[in-house]
């Protein structure tokens, strides 16, 4: 028949002996995958920290140690208290909002609607949702005039669309769609009949929710609340956006180093800060992994 | 789910539509309104609205450049992580279903290095080896197409399992066709919405993509975007809106074409598209 087989090349071999006999070499084919990886992700990302710990001109502690003191220590905290609070309020909200949206059930479109514009507005980020935000609660924005109008001044109370309070507001436009996602396959794996049986076993709602609900969609959450973290943690284009460049967001502030032209000598310190964003990210993403795979055992 | 009520499930629906909306609704204006801030009110609200601003900036040649760039870049790095990711996936469940969790994992690693970290990375490596690839508006393309490693390994992964893929290879195979032809004629009709549903996704991803190109300081889409806000600010948020807009349809078909094949996404295989 003439096959022209990659994997052994042979004419009178079942197609299971054929299979067999590649299992010998299984890993050849993953080698460009492997190869890809290694050239444009791993090796980028371990010669980042081969040089955050080489020794720097003139100063005698490593970048590795200098990027967690000081201002750069405070730039850290800022960032993983934003992307904390914004993980929180994005499970909380995305939660709500998932429940919410499967409590109509008419008219039916509206569910698929939600889904939909969630996930959108999930993918959403960057320049065009930082312009969004600027247009709408910025000094000269349409929402912020009409708080003024009825008599609140968001600039005289402190608020500005770069501040803490402001780029929380916006990270939540992409997080509680996020939570929404993860959130609506979960709830409707609560089969109906879990709570008919707990309810004729005479448990009331509240006793329901906090001994059968809650606990198994407690994956879901705590999974979603790691996602969202990162998620929140790893953004950089909306609020370097927001702020013109200016936040205190340690991926903005990564920048000025790798621009190489504002602090001589400190190239260092960019390759330590972004490779302490990585360690971050490593911690948060097995968590991730580990909490997922328990979730999957648990389904089987 | 009944914990609540259905009034307050409609209130927070509402309340949720009114935050999601208003940004928008605010962009449009600014981008369509002749009219500033200071003198908005009642009585011109509905006057000297115009698309001029928007007219101006897609006509404007570097918008134009930025949009062949992005639209080039965006290409290959779907030609690209699908040349790579089609074979890999059907090779572990053919041959390494053993090396399935190894793979999965490896294509998870790209939400481990943000890409903030992967360009600062990719400077300091091949800034000094080689700088003629980095001059190169293609550089950003393999990177995409890491960005773009976890989703379509998913969708893909998703896919294949819907499928009794042995069968159809040993079938095919027993019925004479060779590999090439299990390839074309089998498995990628078969795997259709997998690849248009990762093609799409990456496309977009691409011409949304900031970090790595501003850092690269590639002429892309959102690099315009940015710049036109300080010298033509109507016309780069009328752009933005335009984007989100022609996003919204592309998102709104790759939905369509999912529901119409019934590989439906369930919360182990939840395609999260993280932002950028």
């Amino acid at each position: 028949m003439g096959q022209s087989d990659p994997k052994g090349g042979s004419h009178t071999r079942t197609p299971l002996q054929r299979f067999q006999l590649t299992v010998k070499f299984k890993p050849i084919g993953l080698i460009p995958f492997f190869g890809f990886v290694g050239l444009f992700l791993v090796w980028p990302a371990i010669s980042l920290f081969r040089l955050a710990i080489q020794p720097t001109k003139d100063s005698d502690i490593s970048a590795m140690r200098e990027a967690i003191t000081g201002d750069y220590l405070d730039s850290f905290i800022y960032t993983i208290k934003l992307s904390v609070l914004t993980a929180l309020l994005g499970v909380l909200l995305g939660s709500l909002l998932a429940a919410s949206v499967l409590r109509i059930e008419r008219p039916k479109w509206f569910r698929n609607f939600m889904t939909s514009f969630a996930g959108v507005a999930a993918n959403l980020g960057g320049i065009p949702l930082a312009f969004a935000f600027i247009a709408a609660l910025g000094t000269q924005g349409l929402i912020t005039k009409m708080i003024d109008y009825f008599g609140v001044n968001l600039s005289d109370a402190g608020f500005r669309i770069s501040n803490f309070a402001g780029i929380t507001i916006v990270y939540l436009y992409f997080q509680i769609p996020l939570m929404f996602l993860i959130m609506v396959p979960a709830f409707n794996g609560l089969r109906a009949s879990w709570s008919e049986a707990a309810a004729s076993l005479g448990a009331a709602p509240w006793q329901y929710w906090r001994y059968v609900g809650l606990p198994l969609l407690t994956p879901a959450l705590l999974g979603g609340f790691l996602l969202l973290f990162s998620n929140a943690f790893s953004a950089y284009a909306t609020a370097y956006a927001l702020s013109s460049g200016g936040a205190r967001l340690v991926p903005v502030q990564i920048r000025f180093f790798l621009q190489g032209n504002t602090i001589t000598g400190k190239d260092n310190l960019g390759y330590a800060l972004a490779a302490w964003m990585i360690i971050i990210m490593l911690i948060t993403m097995t968590g991730y992994l580990f909490v997922r795979r328990r979730a999957e055992k648990w389904q089987q | 789910m009944k914990f609540l009520g259905k009034i307050w499930s409609r209130l927070y629906i509402a309340i949720a539509i009114v935050f999601f909306v208003a940004p928008l609704l605010s962009m449009a204006r600014f981008a369509f309104q002749r009219i500033p801030m200071i003198s908005l009110g009642k009585d011109n609200l509905f006057k000297r609205w115009t698309i001029d601003g928007l007219l101006t900036t897609l006509r404007d040649p570097e918008f134009l450049h930025s949009l062949s760039v992005s639209l080039k870049v965006a290409f290959f790095t779907v030609l690209v992580i699908l040349f790579l990711m089609v074979p890999t996936t059907l090779w572990v469940h053919l041959s390494a279903p053993r090396w399935r969790g190894v793979v999965e994992t490896v294509t998870i690693l790209p939400y481990v290095v943000p890409p903030i970290a992967l360009v600062v990375g990719v400077s300091g490596t091949y800034r000094s080896i080689a700088p003629w690839f980095l001059a190169s508006n293609y550089s950003l393309v393999p990177f995409y197409a890491i960005l773009a490693m976890p989703f379509t390994f998913r969708s893909l992964d998703v896919g294949i399992k819907a499928l009794d893929l042995r069968t159809l290879v040993d079938a095919a195979k027993s019925l004479g066709a060779s590999s090439g032809r299990v390839m074309w004629n089998i498995l990628l009709p078969n795997l259709r919405t997998s690849l248009i549903n990762a093609a799409f996704l990456t496309f977009t991803v691409v011409l949304g993509e900031f970090t790595i190109a501003s850092l690269l300081l590639k002429r892309t889409l959102p690099m315009y975007m940015a710049q036109a806000q300080g010298s033509e600010p109507q016309g780069a948020l009328g752009l933005g809106l335009l984007i989100l807009v022609l996003t919204t349809i592309l998102f709104t078909l790759v939905s369509i074409i999912r529901k119409k094949d019934s590989t439906s996404i369930n919360v182990k295989n939840i395609n999260v598209g993280m932002v950028p």
